[in-house]
Protein backbone atom coordinates (compact mmCIF):
# COMPACT_ATOMS: atom_id res chain seq x y z
CA UNK A 1 0.00 0.00 0.00
CA UNK A 2 1.62 3.40 -1.19
CA UNK A 3 2.03 6.15 1.44
CA UNK A 4 -0.88 7.94 -0.58
CA UNK A 5 -3.15 5.59 0.16
CA UNK A 6 -2.34 4.59 3.94
CA UNK A 7 -3.04 8.69 4.45
CA UNK A 8 -6.33 8.00 2.66
CA UNK A 9 -6.83 4.98 4.79
CA UNK A 10 -6.55 7.02 8.03
CA UNK A 11 -8.70 9.61 7.10
CA UNK A 12 -11.47 7.71 6.06
CA UNK A 13 -11.12 6.13 9.47
CA UNK A 14 -10.77 9.37 11.06
CA UNK A 15 -14.31 10.28 9.19
CA UNK A 16 -15.49 6.85 10.06
CA UNK A 17 -15.60 7.32 14.00
CA UNK A 18 -15.08 10.78 14.32
CA UNK A 19 -15.85 13.26 12.08
CA UNK A 20 -19.39 11.27 11.16
CA UNK A 21 -20.03 10.43 14.78
CA UNK A 22 -19.62 14.35 16.13
CA UNK A 23 -22.16 15.25 13.12
CA UNK A 24 -24.99 13.09 14.04
CA UNK A 25 -23.89 12.37 17.35
CA UNK A 26 -23.08 16.10 19.33
CA UNK A 27 -23.61 15.42 22.59
CA UNK A 28 -20.67 12.99 23.09
CA UNK A 29 -18.54 16.04 22.00
CA UNK A 30 -19.91 17.05 26.12
CA UNK A 31 -19.70 13.67 27.49
CA UNK A 32 -15.77 13.75 26.58
CA UNK A 33 -15.79 16.88 28.66
CA UNK A 34 -17.69 15.67 31.90
CA UNK A 35 -15.20 13.36 34.03
CA UNK A 36 -12.26 16.54 33.40
CA UNK A 37 -14.45 19.09 34.27
CA UNK A 38 -15.71 17.05 36.97
CA UNK A 39 -12.35 16.29 38.82
CA UNK A 40 -11.46 20.48 38.27
CA UNK A 41 -14.65 21.37 40.34
CA UNK A 42 -14.20 18.77 43.24
CA UNK A 43 -10.19 19.38 43.29
CA UNK A 44 -10.98 23.29 43.45
CA UNK A 45 -13.94 23.33 45.58
CA UNK A 46 -12.06 20.71 47.56
CA UNK A 47 -8.80 22.41 48.33
CA UNK A 48 -9.96 26.27 48.44
CA UNK A 49 -9.21 26.73 45.14
CA UNK A 50 -5.59 26.11 45.82
CA UNK A 51 -5.12 23.37 43.15
CA UNK A 52 -6.61 24.82 40.73
CA UNK A 53 -4.21 25.25 38.70
CA UNK A 54 -3.22 21.30 39.09
CA UNK A 55 -6.71 20.22 38.35
CA UNK A 56 -6.50 22.26 34.90
CA UNK A 57 -3.58 20.32 33.39
CA UNK A 58 -4.42 17.11 35.33
CA UNK A 59 -7.66 17.97 33.19
CA UNK A 60 -5.56 17.84 30.26
CA UNK A 61 -3.88 14.39 31.16
CA UNK A 62 -7.42 12.67 31.80
CA UNK A 63 -8.95 14.16 28.58
CA UNK A 64 -5.95 12.42 26.91
CA UNK A 65 -6.31 8.68 28.95
CA UNK A 66 -9.92 9.09 28.42
CA UNK A 67 -9.09 8.47 24.26
CA UNK A 68 -7.69 5.45 25.12
CA UNK A 69 -10.91 4.35 27.29
CA UNK A 70 -12.89 5.63 24.45
CA UNK A 71 -11.14 3.41 22.36
CA UNK A 72 -11.11 0.48 24.17
CA UNK A 73 -15.22 0.65 24.03
CA UNK A 74 -15.74 1.45 20.47
CA UNK A 75 -12.98 -1.12 19.27
CA UNK A 76 -14.06 -4.07 21.71
CA UNK A 77 -17.62 -3.28 20.47
CA UNK A 78 -16.83 -2.50 16.45
CA UNK A 79 -14.63 -6.04 16.45
CA UNK A 80 -17.28 -8.32 18.81
CA UNK A 81 -20.60 -7.16 18.16
CA UNK A 82 -20.12 -5.41 14.62
CA UNK A 83 -17.62 -7.64 13.03
CA UNK A 84 -15.58 -4.18 11.88
CA UNK A 85 -12.58 -5.29 12.22
CA UNK A 86 -12.84 -8.21 10.11
CA UNK A 87 -13.94 -6.36 7.74
CA UNK A 88 -10.58 -4.19 8.31
CA UNK A 89 -8.61 -7.04 8.83
CA UNK A 90 -9.76 -8.83 4.71
CA UNK A 91 -9.04 -5.19 3.25
CA UNK A 92 -5.79 -3.55 2.72
CA UNK A 93 -5.26 -1.54 5.63
CA UNK A 94 -3.06 -2.45 8.23
CA UNK A 95 -2.83 -2.81 11.86
CA UNK A 96 -0.90 0.08 11.95
CA UNK A 97 -2.86 2.24 10.05
CA UNK A 98 -6.12 1.25 11.67
CA UNK A 99 -4.96 2.21 14.68
CA UNK A 100 -3.77 4.76 14.15
CA UNK A 101 -6.61 6.47 12.22
CA UNK A 102 -8.97 5.41 15.08
CA UNK A 103 -6.91 6.81 17.84
CA UNK A 104 -6.53 10.11 15.87
CA UNK A 105 -10.37 10.01 14.87
CA UNK A 106 -10.66 9.67 19.27
CA UNK A 107 -8.00 12.38 19.25
CA UNK A 108 -10.77 14.65 16.95
CA UNK A 109 -13.44 13.83 19.31
CA UNK A 110 -11.87 14.94 22.58
CA UNK A 111 -10.43 18.36 20.71
CA UNK A 112 -13.02 20.52 21.52
CA UNK A 113 -12.72 19.43 25.55
CA UNK A 114 -8.86 19.53 25.39
CA UNK A 115 -9.16 22.60 24.19
CA UNK A 116 -11.66 24.19 26.95
CA UNK A 117 -8.65 23.08 29.61
CA UNK A 118 -6.04 24.82 27.10
CA UNK A 119 -7.87 28.08 27.51
CA UNK A 120 -8.57 27.53 30.52
CA UNK A 121 -4.49 27.17 31.07
CA UNK A 122 -3.75 30.33 29.39
CA UNK A 123 -6.64 32.47 30.86
CA UNK A 124 -4.46 31.32 34.09
CA UNK A 125 -1.52 32.70 33.04
CA UNK A 126 0.80 29.62 33.34
CA UNK A 127 1.38 29.03 29.21
CA UNK A 128 4.80 30.10 27.77
CA UNK A 129 6.18 28.59 24.85
CA UNK A 130 8.62 26.22 26.72
CA UNK A 131 5.64 25.30 28.62
CA UNK A 132 3.57 24.66 25.81
CA UNK A 133 6.22 22.42 23.57
CA UNK A 134 6.76 20.10 26.90
CA UNK A 135 2.79 19.87 27.51
CA UNK A 136 2.17 19.00 23.52
CA UNK A 137 5.03 16.23 24.23
CA UNK A 138 3.58 15.15 27.02
CA UNK A 139 0.29 14.83 26.29
CA UNK A 140 1.45 13.30 22.50
CA UNK A 141 2.99 10.61 24.66
CA UNK A 142 -0.08 10.08 27.06
CA UNK A 143 -2.11 9.67 23.63
CA UNK A 144 0.31 7.18 22.08
CA UNK A 145 0.54 4.97 24.94
CA UNK A 146 -2.71 4.85 26.18
CA UNK A 147 -3.70 3.87 22.52
CA UNK A 148 -0.99 1.30 22.63
CA UNK A 149 -2.69 -0.52 25.68
CA UNK A 150 -6.43 0.12 24.60
CA UNK A 151 -5.92 -1.81 21.33
CA UNK A 152 -4.01 -4.34 23.03
CA UNK A 153 -6.64 -4.75 25.41
CA UNK A 154 -9.52 -4.32 23.04
CA UNK A 155 -8.23 -7.60 21.04
CA UNK A 156 -8.23 -9.69 23.89
CA UNK A 157 -12.24 -8.41 25.27
CA UNK A 158 -14.60 -11.06 23.94
CA UNK A 159 -17.66 -8.46 25.17
CA UNK A 160 -17.64 -5.01 25.26
CA UNK A 161 -18.84 -5.23 28.95
CA UNK A 162 -15.70 -6.42 29.81
CA UNK A 163 -14.44 -2.34 28.78
CA UNK A 164 -17.11 -1.63 31.60
CA UNK A 165 -15.28 -3.44 33.57
CA UNK A 166 -11.75 -2.84 33.49
CA UNK A 167 -11.93 1.05 32.05
CA UNK A 168 -12.83 2.12 35.80
CA UNK A 169 -9.55 0.48 37.33
CA UNK A 170 -7.42 1.17 34.93
CA UNK A 171 -8.38 4.55 35.33
CA UNK A 172 -7.98 4.68 38.82
CA UNK A 173 -4.50 3.27 38.11
CA UNK A 174 -3.65 5.90 35.93
CA UNK A 175 -5.23 8.62 36.77
CA UNK A 176 -6.47 9.21 40.75
CA UNK A 177 -4.17 7.38 42.70
CA UNK A 178 -1.22 9.27 40.57
CA UNK A 179 -0.07 12.41 41.25
CA UNK A 180 -1.93 13.99 38.70
CA UNK A 181 -4.46 16.88 39.86
CA UNK A 182 -2.00 17.59 42.73
CA UNK A 183 1.72 17.66 43.82
CA UNK A 184 3.30 14.38 44.33
CA UNK A 185 4.42 16.03 47.39
CA UNK A 186 0.33 15.72 48.44
CA UNK A 187 1.15 12.10 48.89
CA UNK A 188 2.37 10.59 52.20
CA UNK A 189 6.17 8.83 51.22
CA UNK A 190 4.94 5.65 51.01
CA UNK A 191 2.27 6.26 48.30
CA UNK A 192 5.03 8.77 46.52
CA UNK A 193 6.91 5.16 45.80
CA UNK A 194 4.05 3.60 44.60
CA UNK A 195 2.76 6.52 42.56
CA UNK A 196 6.22 6.45 40.95
CA UNK A 197 4.94 2.74 39.01
CA UNK A 198 2.37 4.89 37.06
CA UNK A 199 3.19 6.24 34.36
CA UNK A 200 0.98 9.41 34.47
CA UNK A 201 3.14 10.46 37.77
CA UNK A 202 6.29 11.35 34.95
CA UNK A 203 3.07 12.90 32.49
CA UNK A 204 1.73 14.72 35.73
CA UNK A 205 5.06 16.33 37.01
CA UNK A 206 6.01 17.36 33.29
CA UNK A 207 2.92 19.13 32.66
CA UNK A 208 3.28 20.93 36.35
CA UNK A 209 6.50 21.69 35.69
CA UNK A 210 5.99 22.85 32.08
CA UNK A 211 3.29 25.75 33.77
CA UNK A 212 5.31 26.49 36.98
CA UNK A 213 3.32 24.64 39.62
CA UNK A 214 6.29 22.72 40.75
CA UNK A 215 10.08 22.64 40.44
CA UNK A 216 11.59 20.43 38.60
CA UNK A 217 15.82 19.44 38.55
CA UNK A 218 17.00 18.98 34.75
CA UNK A 219 18.16 15.71 35.60
CA UNK A 220 14.68 14.93 37.45
CA UNK A 221 12.96 16.22 33.92
CA UNK A 222 15.46 13.70 31.86
CA UNK A 223 14.39 10.69 33.91
CA UNK A 224 10.85 11.73 33.64
CA UNK A 225 10.87 12.12 29.65
CA UNK A 226 12.99 8.85 29.57
CA UNK A 227 10.66 6.39 32.07
CA UNK A 228 7.58 8.19 29.91
CA UNK A 229 8.95 7.32 26.66
CA UNK A 230 10.55 3.89 27.61
CA UNK A 231 6.51 3.38 29.04
CA UNK A 232 5.12 4.31 25.38
CA UNK A 233 7.25 2.52 23.41
CA UNK A 234 7.11 -0.57 25.76
CA UNK A 235 3.61 -0.40 25.56
CA UNK A 236 3.87 -0.34 21.36
CA UNK A 237 6.11 -3.22 21.44
CA UNK A 238 3.29 -5.23 23.28
CA UNK A 239 0.56 -4.11 20.56
CA UNK A 240 2.70 -5.20 18.36
CA UNK A 241 3.61 -8.56 19.46
CA UNK A 242 1.03 -9.81 21.43
CA UNK A 243 -2.49 -7.69 20.10
CA UNK A 244 -4.69 -10.09 18.00
CA UNK A 245 -5.12 -8.38 14.76
CA UNK A 246 -5.48 -11.98 13.23
CA UNK A 247 -7.25 -14.41 15.76
CA UNK A 248 -5.38 -17.27 17.09
CA UNK B 1 -5.25 -25.57 -13.21
CA UNK B 2 -5.24 -22.29 -11.46
CA UNK B 3 -7.23 -21.68 -8.46
CA UNK B 4 -8.69 -18.19 -6.33
CA UNK B 5 -8.78 -20.48 -3.23
CA UNK B 6 -6.54 -24.23 -2.94
CA UNK B 7 -6.83 -26.13 0.92
CA UNK B 8 -4.59 -29.29 1.57
CA UNK B 9 -5.51 -31.19 4.54
CA UNK B 10 -6.35 -27.76 6.63
CA UNK B 11 -7.46 -28.36 10.18
CA UNK B 12 -8.19 -25.95 12.56
CA UNK B 13 -8.25 -26.45 16.58
CA UNK B 14 -9.38 -24.00 18.73
CA UNK B 15 -6.50 -22.88 21.11
CA UNK B 16 -8.88 -23.60 24.39
CA UNK B 17 -11.81 -26.66 22.65
CA UNK B 18 -11.58 -29.79 24.31
CA UNK B 19 -9.01 -32.63 23.35
CA UNK B 20 -10.02 -34.08 19.73
CA UNK B 21 -12.74 -31.71 19.00
CA UNK B 22 -11.99 -29.62 15.55
CA UNK B 23 -13.46 -27.45 13.76
CA UNK B 24 -11.94 -28.62 10.82
CA UNK B 25 -10.31 -31.63 9.79
CA UNK B 26 -8.26 -32.48 6.59
CA UNK B 27 -10.12 -30.35 4.46
CA UNK B 28 -9.25 -30.64 0.74
CA UNK B 29 -10.83 -27.94 -1.30
CA UNK B 30 -10.18 -25.67 -4.66
CA UNK B 31 -12.25 -23.03 -5.72
CA UNK B 32 -11.77 -22.10 -9.55
CA UNK B 33 -11.24 -18.49 -10.53
CA UNK B 34 -14.34 -16.46 -11.72
CA UNK B 35 -17.17 -18.50 -10.04
CA UNK B 36 -19.62 -18.35 -7.25
CA UNK B 37 -18.64 -21.46 -5.04
CA UNK B 38 -20.91 -22.13 -2.19
CA UNK B 39 -20.35 -23.79 1.05
CA UNK B 40 -23.21 -25.41 2.75
CA UNK B 41 -23.97 -27.17 5.91
CA UNK B 42 -25.35 -26.80 9.49
CA UNK B 43 -24.36 -24.27 11.95
CA UNK B 44 -20.98 -25.68 13.17
CA UNK B 45 -20.23 -27.89 10.58
CA UNK B 46 -17.16 -25.01 9.80
CA UNK B 47 -18.13 -22.81 7.27
CA UNK B 48 -17.40 -19.94 8.82
CA UNK B 49 -14.24 -21.33 10.29
CA UNK B 50 -12.97 -21.86 6.65
CA UNK B 51 -14.43 -18.42 5.24
CA UNK B 52 -12.45 -16.65 8.51
CA UNK B 53 -8.80 -18.70 7.87
CA UNK B 54 -9.38 -17.83 3.77
CA UNK B 55 -10.25 -14.23 4.99
CA UNK B 56 -6.78 -14.16 6.72
CA UNK B 57 -9.00 -13.66 9.73
CA UNK B 58 -8.29 -16.51 11.27
CA UNK B 59 -4.65 -18.78 11.69
CA UNK B 60 -5.54 -22.25 11.28
CA UNK B 61 -3.78 -25.34 12.80
CA UNK B 62 -2.24 -27.19 10.11
CA UNK B 63 -2.34 -28.36 6.63
CA UNK B 64 -2.18 -25.26 4.01
CA UNK B 65 -4.44 -23.11 2.02
CA UNK B 66 -3.24 -21.21 -0.88
CA UNK B 67 -5.46 -17.90 -1.43
CA UNK B 68 -5.01 -16.01 -4.71
CA UNK B 69 -1.24 -18.22 -5.45
CA UNK B 70 -0.34 -17.14 -1.93
CA UNK B 71 0.03 -19.16 1.28
CA UNK B 72 -2.65 -17.78 3.68
CA UNK B 73 0.11 -17.98 6.61
CA UNK B 74 3.22 -15.77 5.45
CA UNK B 75 1.52 -13.89 2.71
CA UNK B 76 -1.53 -12.48 3.88
CA UNK B 77 -0.39 -8.81 3.32
CA UNK B 78 -0.41 -9.96 -0.37
CA UNK B 79 -3.42 -11.68 -0.22
CA UNK B 80 -5.31 -8.79 1.85
CA UNK B 81 -5.75 -6.22 -0.80
CA UNK B 82 -7.53 -8.46 -3.02
CA UNK B 83 -9.98 -9.66 -0.97
CA UNK B 84 -13.10 -8.28 0.79
CA UNK B 85 -15.29 -9.96 2.94
CA UNK B 86 -18.83 -9.77 4.39
CA UNK B 87 -18.71 -11.15 7.96
CA UNK B 88 -21.52 -14.02 9.60
CA UNK B 89 -23.24 -11.66 11.77
CA UNK B 90 -21.69 -8.64 10.76
CA UNK B 91 -23.52 -5.20 11.23
CA UNK B 92 -22.76 -1.22 9.28
CA UNK B 93 -21.47 0.68 11.91
CA UNK B 94 -24.98 2.44 12.90
CA UNK B 95 -24.34 6.42 12.71
CA UNK B 96 -23.18 6.11 9.25
CA UNK B 97 -25.50 6.59 6.22
CA UNK B 98 -26.04 3.98 4.03
CA UNK B 99 -24.14 6.00 1.57
CA UNK B 100 -21.34 6.12 3.85
CA UNK B 101 -21.39 2.69 4.56
CA UNK B 102 -20.11 1.85 1.12
CA UNK B 103 -18.35 5.16 -0.11
CA UNK B 104 -16.10 5.12 3.41
CA UNK B 105 -15.23 1.71 3.22
CA UNK B 106 -13.94 2.28 -0.47
CA UNK B 107 -11.88 5.29 0.80
CA UNK B 108 -10.59 3.07 3.64
CA UNK B 109 -9.01 0.27 0.99
CA UNK B 110 -7.56 3.26 -0.32
CA UNK B 111 -9.46 4.34 -3.64
CA UNK B 112 -9.44 7.34 -5.21
CA UNK B 113 -12.45 9.49 -3.81
CA UNK B 114 -14.03 10.08 -7.35
CA UNK B 115 -13.93 6.43 -8.18
CA UNK B 116 -15.26 5.70 -4.63
CA UNK B 117 -18.25 7.75 -5.31
CA UNK B 118 -18.73 6.37 -9.29
CA UNK B 119 -18.54 2.70 -7.53
CA UNK B 120 -20.68 3.92 -4.44
CA UNK B 121 -23.56 5.14 -6.70
CA UNK B 122 -23.65 2.04 -9.29
CA UNK B 123 -23.64 -0.35 -6.60
CA UNK B 124 -26.42 1.52 -4.23
CA UNK B 125 -28.63 1.92 -7.78
CA UNK B 126 -27.90 -2.04 -8.49
CA UNK B 127 -28.97 -3.22 -5.13
CA UNK B 128 -32.24 -1.07 -5.07
CA UNK B 129 -30.98 1.09 -2.08
CA UNK B 130 -30.64 4.49 -3.64
CA UNK B 131 -34.03 5.96 -1.72
CA UNK B 132 -31.75 5.04 1.32
CA UNK B 133 -28.79 6.88 0.18
CA UNK B 134 -28.54 9.69 3.07
CA UNK B 135 -30.64 7.34 5.90
CA UNK B 136 -28.49 6.43 9.22
CA UNK B 137 -27.95 2.86 9.18
CA UNK B 138 -29.60 2.80 12.30
CA UNK B 139 -33.13 3.47 10.94
CA UNK B 140 -32.83 0.90 8.69
CA UNK B 141 -34.72 -2.32 8.47
CA UNK B 142 -32.32 -5.59 9.28
CA UNK B 143 -32.39 -6.78 5.65
CA UNK B 144 -31.65 -3.33 4.47
CA UNK B 145 -28.45 -3.16 6.79
CA UNK B 146 -27.60 -6.52 5.17
CA UNK B 147 -28.26 -5.42 1.72
CA UNK B 148 -25.51 -2.16 2.75
CA UNK B 149 -22.85 -4.63 4.05
CA UNK B 150 -23.49 -6.87 0.78
CA UNK B 151 -23.18 -3.39 -1.38
CA UNK B 152 -19.97 -2.61 0.26
CA UNK B 153 -17.97 -6.02 -0.65
CA UNK B 154 -19.38 -5.70 -3.96
CA UNK B 155 -18.29 -1.94 -4.33
CA UNK B 156 -14.75 -2.75 -4.11
CA UNK B 157 -12.64 -3.77 -6.25
CA UNK B 158 -11.47 -7.33 -4.66
CA UNK B 159 -11.31 -10.14 -7.10
CA UNK B 160 -12.22 -12.21 -4.08
CA UNK B 161 -15.16 -11.91 -2.26
CA UNK B 162 -16.04 -13.73 0.89
CA UNK B 163 -19.99 -13.54 1.52
CA UNK B 164 -20.75 -15.16 5.06
CA UNK B 165 -24.81 -16.10 4.96
CA UNK B 166 -25.36 -12.58 2.54
CA UNK B 167 -29.02 -13.17 2.55
CA UNK B 168 -29.69 -14.41 6.18
CA UNK B 169 -32.53 -12.12 7.26
CA UNK B 170 -33.74 -10.70 3.71
CA UNK B 171 -37.12 -10.67 2.47
CA UNK B 172 -37.40 -13.02 -1.09
CA UNK B 173 -37.22 -10.14 -3.16
CA UNK B 174 -34.13 -8.58 -1.45
CA UNK B 175 -32.93 -11.89 -1.53
CA UNK B 176 -33.12 -11.85 -5.64
CA UNK B 177 -31.41 -8.69 -5.44
CA UNK B 178 -28.24 -9.92 -3.62
CA UNK B 179 -28.25 -12.83 -6.42
CA UNK B 180 -28.28 -10.48 -9.02
CA UNK B 181 -25.74 -8.62 -7.58
CA UNK B 182 -23.61 -11.74 -7.29
CA UNK B 183 -24.43 -12.96 -10.81
CA UNK B 184 -23.42 -9.26 -11.41
CA UNK B 185 -19.95 -9.90 -9.95
CA UNK B 186 -19.40 -13.02 -11.51
CA UNK B 187 -19.81 -11.43 -15.11
CA UNK B 188 -16.68 -8.93 -13.73
CA UNK B 189 -14.80 -12.30 -13.33
CA UNK B 190 -14.70 -12.36 -9.97
CA UNK B 191 -14.36 -15.09 -7.57
CA UNK B 192 -17.40 -15.57 -4.72
CA UNK B 193 -17.10 -17.87 -1.99
CA UNK B 194 -20.34 -18.04 -0.32
CA UNK B 195 -21.87 -19.67 2.45
CA UNK B 196 -25.74 -19.83 3.13
CA UNK B 197 -28.24 -21.98 4.83
CA UNK B 198 -30.55 -21.27 1.89
CA UNK B 199 -30.20 -24.61 -0.77
CA UNK B 200 -31.96 -22.87 -2.85
CA UNK B 201 -30.02 -19.96 -3.25
CA UNK B 202 -26.46 -22.37 -2.84
CA UNK B 203 -27.70 -24.28 -6.20
CA UNK B 204 -29.44 -21.43 -7.90
CA UNK B 205 -26.04 -19.03 -7.47
CA UNK B 206 -23.29 -22.07 -7.42
CA UNK B 207 -21.15 -23.63 -10.19
CA UNK B 208 -19.51 -25.48 -7.66
CA UNK B 209 -20.99 -26.41 -4.18
CA UNK B 210 -18.89 -28.30 -1.01
CA UNK B 211 -20.77 -30.35 1.36
CA UNK B 212 -19.18 -29.33 5.22
CA UNK B 213 -20.28 -31.38 7.80
CA UNK B 214 -18.97 -31.62 11.35
CA UNK B 215 -15.55 -30.05 9.61
CA UNK B 216 -15.49 -32.22 6.88
CA UNK B 217 -15.93 -31.68 3.72
CA UNK B 218 -18.68 -34.71 2.75
CA UNK B 219 -19.10 -34.06 -1.18
CA UNK B 220 -17.52 -31.55 -3.19
CA UNK B 221 -18.57 -30.72 -7.00
CA UNK B 222 -21.44 -29.28 -9.31
CA UNK B 223 -24.88 -30.04 -8.56
CA UNK B 224 -25.20 -32.56 -11.09
CA UNK B 225 -22.40 -34.16 -9.82
CA UNK B 226 -23.66 -34.10 -6.28
CA UNK B 227 -26.70 -35.82 -7.39
CA UNK B 228 -25.14 -38.14 -9.96
CA UNK B 229 -23.77 -39.35 -6.54
CA UNK B 230 -27.02 -40.42 -5.05
CA UNK B 231 -28.40 -43.46 -4.97
CA UNK B 232 -31.85 -42.43 -5.81
CA UNK B 233 -31.42 -39.23 -8.09
CA UNK B 234 -34.62 -38.91 -8.88
CA UNK B 235 -37.79 -37.85 -6.59
CA UNK B 236 -41.54 -38.13 -7.27
CA UNK B 237 -43.98 -37.13 -5.25
CA UNK B 238 -47.55 -38.49 -5.08
CA UNK B 239 -50.90 -37.05 -3.96
CA UNK B 240 -53.83 -38.57 -2.02
CA UNK B 241 -54.38 -41.79 -0.17
CA UNK B 242 -52.26 -44.73 -1.55
CA UNK B 243 -50.94 -47.98 -0.16
CA UNK B 244 -47.88 -47.05 0.86
CA UNK B 245 -46.90 -51.29 0.11
CA UNK B 246 -47.47 -50.62 -3.74
CA UNK B 247 -44.66 -48.03 -3.55
CA UNK B 248 -42.16 -49.68 -1.92
CA UNK B 249 -40.95 -51.78 -5.08
CA UNK B 250 -40.20 -48.46 -6.72
CA UNK B 251 -37.15 -46.65 -4.25
CA UNK B 252 -37.43 -45.22 -0.69
CA UNK B 253 -40.62 -44.46 0.32
CA UNK B 254 -41.14 -40.89 2.99
CA UNK B 255 -44.38 -39.95 4.30
CA UNK B 256 -44.99 -35.92 3.24
CA UNK B 257 -48.15 -33.94 4.06
CA UNK B 258 -51.58 -34.81 1.96
CA UNK B 259 -49.37 -38.03 0.66
CA UNK B 260 -45.80 -39.56 -0.44
CA UNK B 261 -42.23 -38.86 -1.72
CA UNK B 262 -40.12 -41.46 -3.49
CA UNK B 263 -36.59 -42.01 -4.47
CA UNK B 264 -36.01 -43.70 -6.70
CA UNK B 265 -33.59 -44.44 -9.78
CA UNK B 266 -34.20 -43.49 -13.12
CA UNK B 267 -36.26 -46.25 -14.52
CA UNK B 268 -38.12 -46.71 -11.63
CA UNK B 269 -38.63 -43.34 -11.51
CA UNK B 270 -40.24 -43.37 -15.22
CA UNK B 271 -42.69 -46.28 -14.09
CA UNK B 272 -43.38 -45.12 -10.43
CA UNK B 273 -45.08 -41.89 -12.73
CA UNK B 274 -46.29 -44.31 -15.42
CA UNK B 275 -48.56 -45.93 -12.86
CA UNK B 276 -49.60 -43.13 -10.66
CA UNK B 277 -50.75 -41.38 -14.11
CA UNK B 278 -52.80 -45.05 -14.80
CA UNK B 279 -54.52 -44.38 -11.88
CA UNK B 280 -55.58 -41.05 -11.33
CA UNK B 281 -53.22 -39.68 -8.75
CA UNK B 282 -51.40 -35.91 -8.89
CA UNK B 283 -47.63 -36.62 -9.15
CA UNK B 284 -44.34 -34.29 -10.03
CA UNK B 285 -41.39 -35.73 -11.48
CA UNK B 286 -38.04 -34.62 -10.91
CA UNK B 287 -34.10 -34.44 -10.13
CA UNK B 288 -33.17 -34.80 -6.41
CA UNK B 289 -32.62 -31.27 -4.45
CA UNK B 290 -30.07 -30.33 -2.82
CA UNK B 291 -31.94 -30.44 0.16
CA UNK B 292 -32.71 -33.94 -0.30
CA UNK B 293 -29.36 -34.91 -0.98
CA UNK B 294 -28.11 -32.62 2.10
CA UNK B 295 -30.89 -35.16 4.18
CA UNK B 296 -28.92 -38.05 2.49
CA UNK B 297 -25.55 -37.26 3.93
CA UNK B 298 -26.09 -35.46 6.92
CA UNK B 299 -29.48 -37.68 8.02
CA UNK B 300 -30.90 -34.32 9.91
CA UNK B 301 -32.47 -31.05 8.22
CA UNK B 302 -30.54 -28.08 7.61
CA UNK B 303 -33.39 -25.98 8.78
CA UNK B 304 -34.72 -26.15 12.57
CA UNK B 305 -31.42 -27.52 14.06
CA UNK B 306 -29.32 -24.32 13.99
CA UNK B 307 -29.59 -23.87 17.35
CA UNK B 308 -28.70 -27.59 18.20
CA UNK B 309 -24.82 -27.51 17.47
CA UNK B 310 -23.06 -24.54 17.66
CA UNK B 311 -19.53 -24.02 16.13
CA UNK B 312 -16.76 -23.86 18.46
CA UNK B 313 -15.22 -20.31 18.55
CA UNK B 314 -12.39 -18.37 20.12
CA UNK B 315 -11.17 -18.25 23.13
Amino acid sequence: MSERHRARSIFALVQINGLVPIRTQPLYLLSILASPLSFLFFIDIASHGAYYAFGVTGGMVLTMLSIGTGLQSDLTHYRNDLKFQDVVVASPVEAPSYIFGMALSELVYSAPGLAVFVVLWGIGGWATLNGAAVLVGTLLLVWGFATALSFTLATYFTDVRETWMYSPLISLGLTVIPPVYYPITALPSWAQTLAYLSPTTYAGQLVQAASGLVALSAEHAAVDWGVLVGFTAALFLLAATKARWRDP
Amino acid sequence: MDFALRARRLVKRYPKAPPNVYALSDVDLEVPHGITFGLIGRNGAGKTTFVRIAATQLEHTSGDLEVLGRDVRTRAREIRPRIACIPQESRPLYFLTTEEVVYLNLKMRGMDPVEARRRTRDVLAELELEPYRKTLVSRLSGGLRRRALVAMAFASDAELLFLDEPTTGLDPLARRQVWDAIRHAIREHRTIVLTTHYLDEAEALSARLALIEKGRVMLSGTAEELRARMPYPYRVTIAGSIDVEALHPYGRVTRIEGGYLVFARESSARDLARWGLEHGYRLSLGPVSLEDIFLEIVGRPLVGLEEEEEEPVAP
